[in-house]
């Protein structure tokens, strides 16, 4: 198990060597030049290339990229082209605030996801399996924008109740991780209705019944255990796309996270704010991916990494 | 009619009375509170002589003292400098200094502050808007503690207004030597408020100074937030959650005007918007084709329903509010007119063409495009409208004319100077062609040049104002783009919050007197 660990951490090596290539590559060949975009409408070409020089721009392409590659080994990821803040403290903030609210928007999610879904599975066809199924439709079909700016509209400018936006509190993290966390609840709700029904045919669950066991015994310990191992994907998937920056919920919420860094990094052509942005976004993705395979084994024994 | 206004009278009279108490305490100002600003964007610098964006000047202005500054509405008026003088040939000026001004890290600021500012912008340091002072400042001299002499390399008429540009605040010396270039994280000045953080995308905060020169500021502390899209800023202030929001858009006004729980205010900015003309591409090279297409465009219509009225309309390239703006009489909307001089100019069909504008950048300057797109259709040419993000954009238009794609395109111009000559100038002059300025249509005409040069070299504001009409109305004769229109700035504020500056120059922000109600 710990070698197959340290395998998968091994791969992300190679992962974003060709994660910040592509990258790296794919903005260059974007039209747009940052110098220009910080100097402004007002500056003259000798303004531009001042600061082209100054940032390294005015170097071949290759030499730009084994620049980056061979300071961010070295654990230095440069300086914002458009603000000059360091590019590492930019990201450690980013992703502290980015963690926290893929935490809490990942527990509603489950939350929400888990208990419609297993009711629904225990009363299929009852009038809540269709009404959960339906709010779950509706989740999923819901364009976060519109879902946040309705939830503004209602808890923040209507009721008064919780903030319309920005950092500060816990109360600032609760309408954009429901506007955040609808999409995966429902989700989560269809997958874990799905995969109980699945199970609850097979013979163990028939045999635990027969045994005699209490009927939420049979849900929970037999049953829901079993039937963890694709919503255990689904969860691990949409965590994942969390982590990797909610840009549409940060906008409306006007929330600093680490989605919104790399789009406006992409828009201003801001390279090494880009550059770190990719490899953070990439390396969560793929820890969070290690940590799903990880709990397959916790919750199905039969699962094992050699 | 008589009896509606007798009743409006009336019902004045007892609102008057009814609301007096109300009112009166509302003119109390109180001391203390924090205020909540939601911008629309981070600033690009807090490093006021590497600054060229809106949100950072704006902060700029909270933090940081002038020579000379612009008042509320573009007056220029003492700061730092009490009184100073011009030497006959305009060449020679000499600065008395305020005494007892501190910087926020008790520097104290006098002559050699000033000196050290702009040797600053004219060696080899190079902060972006050193191109401001490098044509034009010879060198400064200390002659003594409160007194600082400038020999100009030309006599620049406009001069002062350099100096209340917002790159030209003064910055602590101490400050610059130890952060260098990354002062833009750690600015200091001798404004009214000073810098305590700046977290990029969510916030910079400052605290109020004790020590400000003009008294103590009323509110202990400002937050400047980071709120890009335009509904949540609307609906924050809304909610309470901002007490100050900038750029609401046009068509949420009559709304929150009629339901009244927040202000609404709107203030002509000096934003021009205008359609420039590439006069290297055929046939926008004939001046008839380029009179044409101005008589084409309706922009009472445009401002009537496109910006509800939150915009004027321009004769020329200069918004209403910059020194030396002349309401010349420029092109009325006349599509029959329109259509007589492209017969003129022989394309009595019209002809193909295209026009590019952003989207996004500028209050309503995509649907600003159709609109004209629209109205040009109606004369028979036929612009294709080609967008990009403002990077892409740029991109496309500071080429040189042989691999220039844009016949028209869509630029907003805001003198930061807020006088005409660069409102004209950079944008049209001969020798500001792409790759020297930003003359990206490459209009050159050696009489709006000399006119230009004249204002410039003028001693007497009379005479400086008199060239400045005269290229205004060469501006109207021979077209260097569609003129269309200066943009108001629509800011949104709580009933409490009182004293909040809304300036031409599309800066929005507060200054010591600021206050709010408890």
């Amino acid at each position: 198990m710990f070698s197959y660990i340290l395998r998968r951490i091994l791969m992300l090596v190679p992962v974003l060597f060709g994660v910040t290539l592509i990258s790296f590559f794919l903005l260059h060949m974007v039209p747009g030049d940052p110098a220009e975009l910080l100097a402004g409408l007002e500056a003259t070409k000798e303004d531009v290339d001042r600061i082209r020089t100054e940032y390294g721009l005015d170097q071949p392409l290759a030499v730009q990229y084994l620049r980056f590659v061979g300071s961010a080994v070295r654990g230095d990821l440069g300086i914002s082209i458009q603000s000059r803040h360091p590019v590492f403290t930019l990201l450690l903030q980013r992703l502290a605030f980015t963690l926290q609210l893929s935490l809490v928007s990942i527990l509603v999610a489950s939350a929400i996801g888990l208990v419609a879904g297993i009711i629904s599975a225990t009363r299929q066809y009852s009038a809540f399996d269709t009404a959960s199924m339906l709010g779950a439709l509706f989740g999923i079909s819901m364009p976060i924008f519109w879902l946040g700016l309705l939830l503004i509209l209602v808890f923040a400018v209507r009721l008064h109740w919780l903030p319309s936006g920005g950092t500060g509190t816990l109360r600032h993290l609760i309408l954009p991780a429901i506007a955040l966390g609808s999409a995966s609840a429902a989700v989560i709700a269809r997958m874990t209705r799905a995969s109980m029904l699945e199970v609850a045919r097979q013979d163990y669950i028939r045999t635990a019944r027969a045994t005699g066991y209490r009927e939420s015994v049979v849900v929970f310990r037999h049953a829901l255990k079993n039937a963890m191992i694709p919503v255990l994907t689904v969860f691990g998937l949409e965590f994942g796309y969390m982590l990797g920056g909610a840009v549409l919920t940060e906008t409306v919420f006007s929330l600093p996270g680490i989605g919104r860094l790399l789009v406006e990094g992409i828009f201003a052509r801001d390279y090494p704010v880009v550059q770190g942005a990719m490899i953070v976004v990439a390396t969560t993705f793929v820890l969070v991916n290690l940590l799903t395979d990880v709990a397959y084994a916790f919750f199905d024994p039969r699962i094992r990494y050699e | 009619m008589r009896r509606t206004w007798w009743g409006f009278g009336v019902a004045l009279l007892v609102g008057a009375i009814a609301l007096a108490p109300a009112a009166w305490a509302a003119t109390q100002p109180q001391v203390g509170g924090t205020l909540v600003y939601g911008a629309g964007a981070d600033p690009d610098s807090l490093d006021p002589a590497n600054t060229d964006s809106n949100p950072g000047e704006a902060v700029g202005r909270m933090m940081n003292n002038f020579l000379v500054r612009f008042d509320a509405k573009l007056n220029l008026v003492p700061d730092l400098a009490t009184s100073w003088t011009q030497s006959k040939d305009g060449l020679i000026w000499t600065f008395k200094l305020r005494k007892g001004v501190k910087f926020h890290d008790g520097t104290p600021f006098n002559a050699q502050v000033v000196k050290y500012n702009f040797d600053r912008f004219l060696g080899p340091e190079k902060p972006l808007k050193a191109s401001l002072h490098t044509p034009i400042i010879q060198s400064v001299e200390v002659v003594d503690d409160y007194t600082v002499k400038f020999t100009l390399k030309v006599p620049f008429a406009f001069f002062l207004n350099n100096l209340a540009h917002s790159a030209t605040a003064m910055v602590s010396p101490e400050a610059h030597k130890k952060w260098g270039k990354d002062l833009t994280l750690h600015p200091v000045g001798t404004g009214p408020f000073k810098f305590v953080e700046w977290v990029r995308g969510d916030r910079v905060v400052l605290v109020r100074n004790d020590d400000y020169y003009e008294g103590k500021p009323r509110l202990d502390r400002i937050i400047v937030r980071t709120v890009r899209e335009d509904s949540a800023r609307v609906l924050g202030l809304e909610a309470g959650d901002y007490d100050l929001i900038v750029r609401i858009p046009p068509e949420e006004v009559p709304r929150l005007m009629r339901e009244g729980r927040v202000r609404t205010y709107a203030e002509q900015s000096n934003r021009a918007l205008w359609v420039k003309f590439n006069v290297t591409k055929k046939p926008i090279d004939d001046i008839r084709v380029r009179q044409a297409l101005n008589y084409a465009v309706d922009k009472e219509s445009i401002v009537k329903n496109i910006y509800q009225g939150l915009a004027a309309v321009i004769p020329t390239l200069v918004g209403p509010l910059n020194n030396g703006y002349a309401p010349v009489k420029s092109y009325p909307y006349d599509p029959a007119m329109a259509k007589k001089l492209l017969a003129e100019a022989g394309y009595p069909n019209g002809f193909k063409t295209n026009l590019w504008t952003p989207k996004g950048r500028y209050l309503k300057d995509f649907e600003l495009a159709q609109a004209v797109q629209q109205q040009l259709q109606a004369v028979g040419v036929e612009a294709s409208l080609e967008t990009a993000d403002w990077g892409s954009y740029l991109a496309a238009l500071r080429k040189p004319p042989a691999e220039n794609k844009a016949d028209m395109h869509l630029l907003g111009w805001s003198p930061s100077t807020a006088e005409a000559r660069w409102g004209i100038y950079p944008i049209s002059a001969c020798d500001q062609f792409y790759p020297r300025g930003s003359n990206l249509g490459f209009y050159c005409n050696k009489d709006l040049d000399g006119l230009i040069t004249k204002a410039v070299v003028a001693t007497s504001l009379k005479a400086r104002d008199q060239r400045l009409r005269e290229a205004q109305e060469l501006l109207v004769k021979d077209p260097a783009a569609i003129y269309l229109l200066a943009t108001k700035e629509t800011v949104g504020m709580s009933l409490k919050l009182h004293g909040v500056i809304n300036s031409p120059l599309e800066l929005v922000y507060v200054d010591k007197d600021t206050w709010k109600e408890k």
